[in-house]
C-alpha cells in the first residue's frame, strides 16, 4: 500500500433516516479525490447523518453509497475498512487505554487469523503517531490527555488504518483555537499526502480556510456545493443560518471571512 | 529514554503465566486436602497411579472428578461473565444478575424433580439459559444488550425463575427435593459425569471460537461507529458473543448450579491485571477456575465434616468485594 492509492466515494440519491424519521433526502455527492471536503450547515441539518451514511454506519433507506463504484453495503466490511476510515464524534475509550494501544486498533482491518501483528503494522503505527505529533505521549493513557491531544490520538488511529479515504465528524468541536488549528493543519497535511478527506465542520470560517470543496446542507438537503470562495456568499449565509453578514477576504490566505454578523430583521 | 521497562505485552504474558501457575497450585491443593490429607508429592504421584493404593484411590477416584468439574465450571462461568459484561458495556451485566443462571437452574430442576419432562439436565439448563436471554433481549428494545432495559428485564426474569424453582421444590416429595437442593445454591456435589464431559467440550469449542473473534470483540469496547469503521460486523460479533455466553452459562450451571459472583468478580479482577483495551478472556477463565476451586476447597474444609456448598462460599466471600467495586470512586474500563 502506498499513498498513491486512491478510492472514490460517492452518494447516489440517498435517503437517510433515524428509525422512522427521515433526516436527509435524495442527496447526491461525490468527494473530489485527494481534496478536503467540508460539510457545513446549521444544527440538525443532517450533516453528521450524511457523513455517517458515507461511512456506512447508517444504511440508506433509498439510493446507494458507492465506494469505487460499488455499493458499500455489499462489500465485505474489512475490505471497506482498508479503504475508508471514520473519526466519529463519540470518542469514548476504555479507561487506561494508551495512545499506542488506541492506534494499534487502526491495524485491525489489515490483520487476520493467519496474519498476526507484524513489523509493518508496528512501523505504520509509529509513523501514524509521529504524523499526529504524538510520539512523546504514546505511552500515556487517553484520559490523562488534553482534548486536543486526545483528538490527535484518534486521528492517529485513523491514519494507522492507511486508508485513501478519511471521514471526520466535527474533528475540532470542543477544542480551543490553538488546538483547532493544530488539528486542521494535520488534516491539510494528510490531504497533501494524497488522502481524500471529508469533514463535518461547525465553523464556517475554518471550513473556508481549510477545505478545497464545500457542501452546504439545510433541513436534510444539499443546497450548494463548490469551492468555498465561490460558494460562500452573504445570501448563502442568510439561507443557512438566518443571519445577515458582510464578506471580506482574508488578506493572508484569500479565504472568505464573515464580518458584521447580525440577526436578520 | 522512555521509562517503559516492562512493555504491556510482556506484562500480559507475565500475568497469564502467574495465573496459570496459581491455578496449578490450587488444583494440587484441592487434590491433596480433605478428610484424608495427602502430601503434594504423593498427590502428583497418585495422578499417574504410582502412589500407595489409598492415595491413588482418594485422588483419582474421589477428588479428581470434582476438581475437573470445578475447574471447567469456574472457567466457563467467568468467560460467560466477561463476554456479557463486554456486550452490555456494564460490569453488572453478568449471567447471574441477568437471571440466566436462575432460569437455567429452574429448567434443570424441572427435569430433576420430574415435572413431566425427562430431558437431561444439561440440555434443560441450556434451554433455560437461552430462553431467559431471548426474553431479556426481546424486552430490551432497540438498544439490545447495551441498555439498562436488558439488565432490568433480566433481573425480573431471574426473580421469576428463582420463584418457580422454589415452587417446584415445595411441591415434590422430600426425597426429590433433597436431590435437587444442591442445584439451588450451587454445589460441586451433584455433578454428573455426562454433564462435565459436555461442559468440557462446550468450553473448548467456545474458547476456540473466541480466540478467532477476539479482535472484533476487542473493538466492541470502542464506540459502535469506530468498530464498524474498523471492519467489525458488530451485529454478528455481538450475536456470537451472546450465544457463547448462553452456552457456557447453561453448561456450567448443569454441572455446578447457579454459583454466584464468579462471573462478575473474575473478569473484573482480570481487567485490572491485564493491559487495557483487550478483553481479558484467558485471564478471566483462569481466575474463574481459581475462584471456584478455592471456594470449593474452603467449603469442604472450613467446617469439616460439614460441607458448605461452594455457592454459599462465593456469596459470602464475593459480596464484600462486589460492594468494594461498586463503591470504589473510579471504576475501570466499564461503567
Amino acid at each position: 500500500m502506498s499513498h498513491t492509492d486512491t478510492a472514490t466515494l460517492a452518494a447516489e440519491r440517498i435517503t437517510l433516516a433515524h428509525q422512522k424519521y427521515i433526516v436527509a433526502e435524495n442527496l447526491d455527492l461525490r468527494l473530489p479525490t485527494g481534496r478536503v471536503t467540508a460539510i457545513v450547515g446549521p444544527n440538525g441539518c443532517g450533516k453528521s447523518t450524511l457523513l455517517n451514511g458515507l461511512a456506512r454506519i447508517h444504511v440508506p433507506k433509498r439510493g446507494a453509497v458507492l465506494l469505487d463504484g460499488k455499493d458499500i453495503h455489499r462489500l465485505p466490511s474489512r475490505e471497506v475498512a482498508r479503504k475508508l476510515a471514520l473519526l466519529p464524534q463519540d470518542n469514548s475509550a476504555p479507561e487506561g487505554l494508551t495512545v499506542a494501544d488506541l492506534v494499534r486498533f487502526g491495524r485491525q482491518p489489515h490483520q487476520g487469523w493467519m496474519k498476526p501483528w507484524s513489523e509493518e503494522d508496528q512501523r505504520t503505527c509509529d509513523r501514524a503517531i509521529q504524523a499526529a505529533n504524538m510520539s512523546d505521549l504514546s505511552g500515556r493513557a487517553l484520559e490523562t490527555l488534553s482534548g486536543g491531544q486526545r483528538q490527535r490520538a484518534w486521528i492517529a488511529m485513523a491514519v494507522a488504518q492507511r486508508t485513501p479515504l478519511l471521514l471526520l465528524d466535527e474533528p475540532t468541536s470542543a477544542l480551543d483555537l490553538g488546538h483547532q488549528i493544530e488539528v486542521f493543519e494535520l488534516i491539510r497535511e494528510l490531504s497533501r499526502q494524497g488522502k481524500t478527506i471529508a469533514m463535518v465542520v461547525h465553523d464556517l470560517a475554518s471550513a473556508c480556510r481549510y477545505a478545497d470543496h464545500m457542501v452546504a446542507m439545510k433541513q436534510g438537503c444539499i443546497i450548494g456545493q463548490g469551492a468555498p470562495h465561490e460558494l460562500v456568499t452573504p445570501a448563502l449565509v442568510r439561507e443557512l443560518y438566518g443571519v445577515s453578514c458582510d464578506l471580506i477576504h482574508d488578506p493572508a490566505t484569500g479565504s472568505p471571512v464573515l464580518v458584521n454578523v447580525r440577526r436578520q430583521h | 529514554m522512555t521509562p517503559h521497562i516492562i512493555t504491556p505485552d510482556k506484562r500480559n504474558m507475565a500475568v497469564h503465566l502467574a495465573l496459570a501457575g496459581l491455578l496449578l497450585l490450587v488444583c494440587i491443593a484441592a487434590l491433596s486436602i480433605g478428610t484424608v490429607r495427602i502430601s503434594p508429592q504423593d498427590t502428583l504421584r497418585a495422578l499417574t497411579g504410582s502412589a500407595d493404593p489409598m492415595s491413588n484411590f482418594v485422588v483419582r477416584e474421589l477428588r479428581l472428578a470434582r476438581v475437573v468439574a470445578g475447574l471447567l465450571s469456574g472457567a466457563a462461568l467467568a468467560l460467560a461473565g466477561c463476554l456479557m459484561q463486554t456486550l452490555a458495556r456494564n460490569r453488572l451485566a453478568t449471567p447471574g444478575i441477568i437471571g440466566i443462571d436462575n432460569a437455567a437452574t429452574a429448567f434443570a430442576v424441572a427435569s430433576v424433580v420430574g415435572v413431566g419432562v425427562s430431558v437431561a439436565p444439561p440440555l434443560m439448563a441450556l434451554a433455560g439459559a437461552a430462553t431467559a436471554t431471548a426474553i431479556a433481549f426481546g424486552l430490551a428494545g432497540v438498544q439490545g444488550t447495551r441498555g439498562y432495559r436488558f439488565i432490568v428485564s433480566g433481573i425480573g426474569i431471574g426473580a421469576i425463575a428463582g420463584a418457580v424453582t422454589q415452587v417446584m421444590l415445595s411441591r415434590v416429595a422430600i426425597d426429590a427435593a433433597n436431590a435437587a437442593y444442591p442445584w439451588t445454591v450451587g454445589s460441586l456435589n451433584a455433578r454428573a459425569e455426562q454433564s462435565v464431559l459436555l461442559l468440557g467440550a462446550g468450553l473448548a469449542i467456545a474458547y476456540l471460537i473466541l480466540l478467532n473473534i477476539r479482535r472484533p470483540l476487542n473493538t466492541l469496547q470502542l464506540p459502535d461507529a469506530t468498530a464498524i469503521s474498523l471492519g467489525t460486523r458488530i451485529k454478528t460479533t455481538r450475536f456470537l458473543g451472546l450465544a457463547l455466553s448462553v452456552l457456557l452459562t447453561g453448561l456450567a450451571v448443569a454441572v455446578c448450579g447457579p454459583v454466584g459472583l464468579i462471573a462478575l468478580l473474575a473478569p473484573e479482577l482480570a481487567r485490572s491485571l491485564c493491559r487495557p483495551g483487550r478483553i481479558p478472556l484467558t485471564a478471566s477463565a483462569l481466575l474463574g477456575a481459581i475462584f471456584m476451586l478455592t471456594a470449593d476447597l474452603l467449603g469442604r474444609t472450613l467446617f469439616a465434616p460439614l460441607e458448605v456448598p461452594v455457592g454459599i462460599i462465593t456469596a459470602i466471600l464475593g459480596s464484600p468485594y462486589l460492594l468494594w467495586i461498586l463503591l470504589r470512586p473510579s471504576p475501570r474500563s466499564l461503567t
